[in-house]
């Protein structure tokens, strides 16, 4: 997505005016389960929204995938699995086909996470893990190691009731940006668009408002566009089921309205100071045009370094075994 | 972990930032991948000299070794453009697409792959293709509906499209090379000059061999009287030119405009 050079001077991006209602998370944290604090320790939940829920990680921070909180999953896993878990198990398959399942569950993992595509532990399980159901936990945990250990991803679970996994980068987003201005993922830059729409406005963003903003770059809901295709399924559909968006009626508005906000997975993904770094690029603006929105975007960034004082992923050269 | 500790003394946060985005675009070309290299040091880094990029791929690659999986360097048949990507030398089927389609899609797939190996210009026709829609396993497909797959596979870079014909992407050659020679031992053509699997080329009239269009540019490479290295007969096709990344970038012309020949010559 190109930035646009003319000045974009939309009144739903106006450098802001007192606002009474300012919201202090985008998008409501509807809930977001305890046990997602148990599989990530200290690490950057890169929105607000596990504040309200914030609690201790009651086992020691692990950089390595931790293999407890994902045993947990296992078992929940195998426990709404086919209850004939019972039975007396089969003798234990030999080392090598324990590695082959982690290495095969490594790719699986991988072009899911490629994809956007939800990582789903009973999808898993189905998909890959099969008959050895009885030592996805062995098998988790070794998929997890070489998934920290090569690709310095952590291979996290994110919700315990939904039983999603997601790679998390244990690296800074910063390439987020560099990737989203450019040229190779148009897809991303329309997000950021979207994104920050609904970040400046403190609150949701109506569909309306949204399509205005999208005009101006000349997106039309009927019409399809040669990169984005069909740009109203794209928002109101795929980005919400990837979790980057929520598309939610408008409660007590007739005609029915909807409205926009971040989905959990832009939470987690996307910085305040990234939108605002998105903002000043593309409306050629100081970041401080926005003032409480770049409050707001130092506080959480201050938040996160605070929260990570160290870096925790492996970053030494140095033989690990 | 076993067998690769001596190996892992290599992997650093470079390499491994590398293959997240290498992984994350899918396929890339050689310009960007040198790029993406680049910025990878220049993030964690900024001191070092940044590795020549055979060695540095090569380095990463055997550590990949013990978990089968591979980054792979490979060339477009069309204009001879390296291209790399991350795949899976485990893989006995389509299975990096598996995630991604139904099954009725994959057998599409499958019967668009079968055309187009069996074909003689590498291309297999639209009409050819839908034309086997009742044959699909799974659930019952429309044809437009098929339309729109075969659109999908377009924009998911498995299949290339060219005046309503489909052709494979170099990314699934890159990918699928390997199953592909497997799966059909008899149909599968081969280029004379790398070995490697050939989809589109040019072919000897005499005596039928083949070669890709990057395999002649660079074989008969200023040469007046270019001949069949197997049976010496002259030459009959236009010889291409080899690509030259500089005049590339020079020229400005950008990837997604341009339109690179089809070169209808067996």
């Amino acid at each position: 997505m190109s930035e646009q050079s003319k000045d974009l001077s939309d009144p739903n991006f106006a450098a802001e005016a007192p606002n009474s209602e300012v919201h202090s998370s985008p998008g409501v944290p509807e809930g977001v389960p305890p046990s997602a604090t148990l599989a990530e320790p200290q690490s950057p939940p890169l929105g607000p929204t596990a504040a309200p829920q914030a609690a201790p990680p009651p086992q020691a921070p692990n950089d390595e995938g931790d293999p407890k909180a994902l045993q947990q999953a296992a078992e929940e896993g195998r426990a709404h699995q086919a209850p004939s878990a019972a039975q007396p198990g089969p003798a234990p398959p030999a080392p090598a086909q324990l590695v082959q399942k982690a290495h095969e569950l490594m790719w699986y993992v991988l072009v899911k996470d490629q994809k956007k595509m939800i990582i789903w532990f009973p999808d898993m399980v189905k998909d890959v893990i099969g008959s050895y159901k009885k030592w996805c936990r062995s098998i988790l945990r070794r998929t997890s190691l070489i998934l920290a250990r090569v690709f310095g991803l952590h291979l996290r679970l994110t919700s315990l009731h939904t039983m999603e996994f997601a790679l998390v980068k244990a690296l800074e987003p910063e390439e987020l940006d560099r990737v989203a201005l450019s040229n190779r993922m148009p897809m991303t830059g329309l997000l950021l668009m979207i994104l920050s729409l609904i970040y400046v406005k403190g609150r949701g963003a109506r569909e309306s408002a949204v399509w205005n903003v999208l005009r101006i770059l000349g997106l039309r809901p009927w019409k399809k566009h040669s990169t984005f295709g069909d740009v109203r399924k794209l928002i109101t559909e795929e980005f919400v089921q990837m979790n980057y968006l929520k598309y939610q009626r408008v409660p007590y508005v007739e005609p029915p309205e909807y409205e926009f906000f971040w989905g959990s997975r832009a939470s987690r993904e996307i910085t305040k100071m990234q939108i605002m770094e998105f903002l000043a690029r593309v409306f050629k603006k100081d970041p401080q045009a926005w003032p409480s929105r770049y409050r707001e975007a130092l506080e959480e960034a201050r938040a996160l370094r605070e929260a990570n004082p160290t870096a925790h992923y492996p970053r030494s050269s140095v033989s690990e075994d | 972990m076993q067998g690769s500790t001596r190996r892992m003394s290599v992997m650093t946060d470079v390499h491994r930032r590398f293959l997240q985005l290498l992984m994350t675009h899918g396929v890339l070309e050689e310009w960007d991948v040198k790029r993406l290299q680049r910025h990878c040091y220049k993030v964690h880094d900024r001191n070092a000299t940044v590795d020549k990029l055979e060695d540095f791929i090569n380095n990463i690659n055997s550590v990949l070794e013990s978990l089968y999986i591979e980054i792979k360097r490979g060339v477009t048949e069309d204009d001879g453009r390296p291209i790399y990507a991350l795949v899976n030398l485990a893989t006995t089927s389509i299975s990096k697409m598996a995630t991604d389609f139904a099954e009725n899609e994959l057998d599409l797939f499958r019967k668009a792959l079968e055309l187009i190996i069996d074909s003689e210009t590498g291309f297999g026709s639209s009409t050819n293709i839908l034309n086997l829609v009742d044959q699909l396993k799974g659930k019952k497909m429309r044809k437009k509906e098929a339309e729109q797959v075969l659109q999908k596979f377009v924009q998911n870079k498995w299949l290339i499209e060219k005046e309503g014909e489909f052709t494979l992407h170099g990314r699934a050659i890159l990918e699928m090379e390997q199953y592909i020679r497997e799966t059909y031992p008899d149909a599968v053509k081969i280029c004379n000059i790398c070995h490697s699997l050939l989809i589109q080329g040019q072919s000897c009239e005499t005596c039928g061999i083949r070669m890709h269009l990057p395999c002649v540019a660079k074989y008969f490479q200023s040469n007046a009287e270019p001949r069949c290295p197997h049976c010496n007969d002259y030459w009959p096709h236009e010889i291409p030119k080899v690509f030259d990344p500089e005049k590339e970038r020079e020229s400005g012309v950008s990837k997604s405009n341009k339109k690179s020949l089809r070169s209808r010559q067996h």
